[in-house]
């Protein structure tokens, strides 16, 4: 072997497969959850007398909305949260450090919900060529405006100012008649007409671009985004056992250039593995935690590593 | 599992820095360690929470498992779930007086939740009825 060729092993797809397939089972078991939450919601109304719990009360965001209020008021929360909400908050914290997007990728019930239209898609678009075409066509004619992906991507983060900055200053919260989570869980209840509206577009618009919501407008994966910063666990991509194929990129939900990178500290990383997964070197990409090396520093811990300058 | 030779290019753009560098190294984490990791992490709060008695998913109960009921003292307390009947009760508060205060219908049973006024008398709301309560306390 000359110093010009590297030994490459294959890792056999049925791999990724199966992270991919446990993945799923995990987002199904959540999407279970929550559906049972809103049935029981549905079967026994709020004055039944039954006592069931708030779907609200299960959305983590809630608990970043109501924080302020609960501090500066002595421990009460704004109207349709409650502890369980600063619980799921401070939660959403250790898994956003610990373990950047996982909310995100096999958590979240809503980006599951989106990714199930997304494979719906795909599935119809084998199964109808002309769909296909269509939707190819319509992605030729939009390819001008394309560079708006990268700037849409920061209006998660203004919606987030919006959604805890409002709360705090008017204790209420001011994004529920737009969350679609809200609309999601009370769908019964009707409550929520502009986060219903939301709700629709964003599961419309999953047909044609994978997790419309999360890329573009969710509040609680900008709080991860910013949190996941500070975290030493991060996918990389060993240069040397690369092959340079950019299926990595390809199968990327959220469209980051995992091949243009050797470190993923991208905000919008959902952490799904579906690039590992689909890596076809068996050591070209993979989940790395940063550890101090033979003379680690007092200055540098673990976990500022990342913020600090490489 | 296949072992394949590739002739790698002599050089390879790295348009970002690898963390592990001299005083950096990386270990690689399973995705199952990963999975368990993120669970215990995201998950490990609740039964936390729960033991020391701050997990509530509705304003129903506090979190030791009690009835919330208004006590009379602070506005504040009241509720959207609440019924007419625990206001009346609780702020000593006439019926008609109420009902003439929010124009709520008269045929309206006092069992009926305050959320639910929102639909028949368009001038009320649990925020208001706070607003009402205290300035009536404190006259």
């Amino acid at each position: 072997m000359t110093a010009s060729t590297l030994p490459i092993v294959r890792r056999p797809r049925s791999w990724g497969l199966r992270v991919q397939r446990g993945r799923h089972v995990l987002q199904l078991g959540f999407v279970a959850l929550v559906a049972y939450v809103a049935a029981q919601r549905l079967i026994f109304p709020e004055d039944s007398g039954v006592l069931t719990p708030s779907g609200e009360a299960l959305c983590p965001f809630g608990g970043f909305e109501s924080f302020y209020k609960w501090v500066t008021s002595g421990g009460t929360f704004i109207p349709h949260t409650h502890a369980a909400n600063l619980v799921l908050a401070a939660s959403i914290v250790l898994v956003a450090v610990a373990a950047r997007g996982f909310f995100c990728g096999w958590i979240c019930p809503f980006g599951a919900l989106q990714e199930g239209i997304a494979a719906l898609s795909h599935g119809l678009q084998r199964r109808f060529p002309l769909l296909r075409r269509g939707i190819r066509a319509l992605e030729r004619r939009l390819a001008p405006v394309a560079f708006l992906d990268h700037w849409l991507r920061y209006l998660k983060y203004a919606v987030m100012v919006w959604a805890i900055g409002g709360a705090a200053l008017f204790g209420v919260m001011v994004f529920r008649d737009v969350d679609p989570w809200s609309a999601l869980v009370n769908v019964t209840e009707l409550e929520a007409v502009g986060g219903l509206v939301v709700l629709g577009v964003a599961v419309a618009a999953s047909f044609f671009v994978e997790r419309p919501w999360c890329r573009y407008a969710c509040p609680l994966g900008a709080v991860q985004g910013i949190l996941g910063r500070i975290g030493p666990l991060a996918i990389e991509r060993a240069s040397n056992a690369c092959l340079s194929c950019n299926v990595c990129s390809a199968n990327c939900p959220v469209n980051i250039p995992v091949h243009a990178v050797t470190r993923v500290t991208s905000p919008d990383c959902i952490g799904c593995l579906q690039c590992v997964g689909a890596c076809p070197s068996e050591g070209g990409l993979g989940l790395k935690l940063a550890l101090p090396g033979a003379r680690p520093t007092i200055a540098r811990p673990v976990l500022l590593g990342a913020l600090l300058p490489k | 599992m296949t072992q394949l030779s590739i002739a790698m290019p002599t050089q390879r753009s790295a348009p970002q820095a690898a963390p592990n560098s001299r005083r950096w190294r990386s270990i690689t984490i399973h995705p199952l360690l990963y999975v368990g990791l993120g669970l215990a992490v995201f998950l490990a709060p609740i039964p936390v929470s729960q033991a020391a008695g701050f997990w509530t998913t509705s304003g129903k109960v506090t979190g030791t498992g009690q009835a919330v009921v208004a006590t009379g003292q602070d506005p504040a307390e009241v509720r959207g779930w609440m019924t007419i009947q625990m206001i009346l009760d609780a702020y000593a508060v006439p019926q008609a007086e109420l009902y003439a205060a929010f124009g709520i219908p008269s045929d309206t049973p006092a069992f009926a939740t305050l959320s639910s006024l929102e639909t028949v008398a368009p001038g009320f709301s649990t925020a208001s009825l706070r607003t009402w309560l205290a300035d009536r306390k404190a006259r």
